[in-house]
């Protein structure tokens, strides 16, 4: 377990990621006097927040051994329901958070449920999840509808300085999982489970019930990304969570997390988060087309992959 | 370590195996086929019956190459990316069909074969791998046309897509030559059987002293190729050259290949059965179509169909 322990709090993949994201910010400045601004920094911050929470339960899960390909269809449908029913007053507001929050829980469970008493692999399960909820989404409405209370948009855009408010809430839910993974038994047992559940199920860790929380979490962060989505659009979309299944596994890998499980931590995730938002607002300020960002994005996970993976393998 | 752990399971057992779920899947194709054409006649009518075929064609060759990869435990994602990368970068080179197809077969071997390389060579997760390629192919097709796709279609690829010769559709012509020879080579080949005792077992295979790396190279150029393949003649079906082709076979083959009864644990697929699992994923389609429900409903039902028969083969493989 010290192992385990030590592998979660600082990897050589820790200072890489942080020199990358230094090299970024010294092209950044390199290229355009507007990219080290306040003002740009607090830009980067609102860019990134949804990819960061959605990214933390992407971790979780993964640390678990699973994987959560729903947060496509999951995003839609919950984006659409919360801004369907938060109207302008405070009480309405309040349902729908409430409301959501529940759903987020309740597809994760279907998910764990699924994957654990059925036995299917996981990346099928959410797969087909994830299909459903976005017809579900799209039966509900077809273009983005409803509405979010002005105090909500006023929160979501609110600023201390050049931190926005989304900031300090997603580094503190990133401190709350952190602790969660290290301090707690529940975090014991994910690991567990992700390095070999069948040890883990022989040492007597509760298996299933460890899975069904964790994709019960996932489901619930999902819902807060979806919430704050719908806070930043003002409205909620069918089609809002469009490509953040295979995005939010990126910043998981490139932070150094194993997708076999068990190896890794939320520290490196939001590393990576940070150094994929940067690069994308550097090249966006060198004017490179979002064609050669793919380009770039696409290498990078190689990159990172097959330095870190190709070094352990014999 | 006894003879079934070298050699996988006994064949005998495995055939029977295969055979109940291609029983299992012709009677759900059936079923779904009489319960539409009491709902609506226009359901069996030869014009949409050829539809139907028709719309199977592309993502029949998609199916067989995914089925193919997830034999030797990989996944492929790349396919779609695949299908309009080839499509746009071929088409936009010649007009000549006869260097289109060319070029664009070699193009998807190369690409599948740059998968085979990370994922063999460099320890790459399949997932990741291909996830990664699938991204960079994005990012270089819409470069290469600055985000518009041109080229004009030669006549020849309506009629490869579209078109039929002494009555039969030339497109399912190609699939069938496709599907007959990937089925002779899995089944009758010491290659087919190599494949298949790497998913099982590849520690095994390696000490039989197969080419572990080069087969699962060979598994994803095979994929890669016929990715391309797909692309070439979905693009004739369309009859435009958009940079977004093929768009979600990446999901729809893996669907299609795990209801055919492939398992994504390695070892186990085979073509009569994804072939058969694309047709009912079409049909499906197709009803929601005919029948006048939403558009929605094909999501809806295309998720819980995928649940409902991995749930179906999974209860059944346990051990």
């Amino acid at each position: 377990m010290d192992d385990v322990i030590r592998m979660t709090r600082t990897q050589p993949v820790h200072l890489v990621v942080l020199a990358l994201i230094g090299l970024v910010v010294l092209v950044g400045m390199y290229s355009s006097d507007r990219f080290a601004t306040p003002l740009n920094f607090a830009n980067v911050q609102d860019q990134m927040v949804a990819l960061a929470l959605v990214a933390l339960a992407q971790t979780i899960v993964i640390l678990s051994g699973g994987i959560d390909l729903s947060y496509a269809g999951a995003l839609g449908l919950l984006t659409v329901v919360f801004a369907s029913i938060a109207g302008e007053d405070p009480a309405s507001f309040a349902a729908a958070i409430a409301i959501v929050l529940s759903l987020g829980v309740f597809i994760g469970a279907i998910n764990g449920s699924i994957v654990t008493f059925v036995g299917i692999h996981p990346l099928i399960v959410t797969l087909g999840t994830s299909t459903i909820l976005s017809g579900l989404a799209l039966l509900i409405t077809r273009q983005p509808t409803g509405s979010v209370p002005l105090f909500f948009e006023d929160l979501v855009y609110g600023r201390i300085g050049m931190i926005p408010y989304g900031t300090i809430f997603t580094l503190m839910l990133y401190l709350l999982a952190g602790f969660l993974l290290w301090k707690t038994r529940l975090g014991l047992r994910i690991y567990a489970i992700g390095d070999n559940e069948q040890a883990a199920s022989i040492s007597g860790v509760p298996v299933k019930s460890t899975k069904l929380i964790v994709y019960a979490l996932s489901g619930l962060l999902a819902a807060v990304t979806a919430i704050y989505i719908c806070g930043r659009f003002g409205v909620g979309d069918p089609r809002a969570g469009v490509g953040f299944d295979l995005k939010s596994i990126t910043p998981v890998i490139v932070g150094g997390t194993l997708l076999a499980g068990g190896r890794g931590g939320v520290l490196g995730t939001l590393l990576a988060v940070i150094v994929l938002a940067l690069l994308a607002n550097v090249l966006n300020f060198m004017n490179v087309s979002s064609f050669y960002q793919w380009i770039a994005e696409g290498l990078i996970i190689i990159a990172a992959v097959s330095i870190f993976v190709g070094r352990k393998s014999k | 370590m006894s003879m079934t752990a070298l050699f996988g399971k006994d064949s005998g057992t495995v055939r029977a195996q295969q055979n109940r779920e291609l029983l299992l899947l012709t009677g759900f194709l059936v079923v779904i086929w009489a319960v539409t054409t009491v709902l609506s006649p226009r359901f069996l009518s030869p014009a949409n019956l050829s539809d139907i075929l028709l719309q199977a064609a592309p993502l029949g060759f998609v199916v067989i190459g995914q089925m193919i990869v997830i034999i030797v435990r990989g996944l492929d994602l790349s396919v779609a990316s695949i299908m309009a990368t080839v499509a746009v970068l071929s088409i936009g080179l010649n007009d000549n069909t006869v260097v289109i197809f060319a070029v664009g077969i070699l193009l998807g071997a190369l690409i599948g074969g740059i998968n085979g390389y990370l994922v063999a060579y460099r320890g790459v997760t399949p997932f990741l791998a291909t996830l990664a390629t699938m991204i960079v192919l994005q990012g270089v097709r819409f470069a290469y046309t600055g985000g518009a796709p041109g080229g004009t279609l030669p006549e020849t690829f309506r009629w490869l897509a579209t078109g039929d010769l002494f009555g039969i559709p030339v497109a399912l012509m190609l699939l069938a030559i496709v599907a007959f020879a990937a089925h002779w080579l899995l089944e009758y080949t010491v290659y087919g059987r190599r494949l298949k005792l790497y998913g099982d077992n590849p520690e095994a295979a390696y000490m039989t002293g197969a080419p572990t790396r080069l087969l699962v190279v060979s598994a994803f150029m095979i994929s890669g190729v016929l990715a391309g393949l797909a692309g070439l003649v979905l693009v004739g079906y369309v009859g435009i050259v958009d940079n977004w082709t093929g768009r979600g076979y990446e999901l729809d083959s893996i669907a299609a290949a795990v209801i055919g009864g492939a398992a994504l644990s390695g070892g186990k697929g085979s073509v009569p059965g994804v072939l058969l699992a694309t047709l009912v994923l079409v049909s499906l389609f197709n009803i929601v179509v005919i029948l006048g429900l939403s558009i929605e409903l094909q999501l809806v039902i295309k998720g819980s169909l995928i649940l409902l028969a991995a749930a179906v083969y999974m209860r059944r493989s346990r051990r």
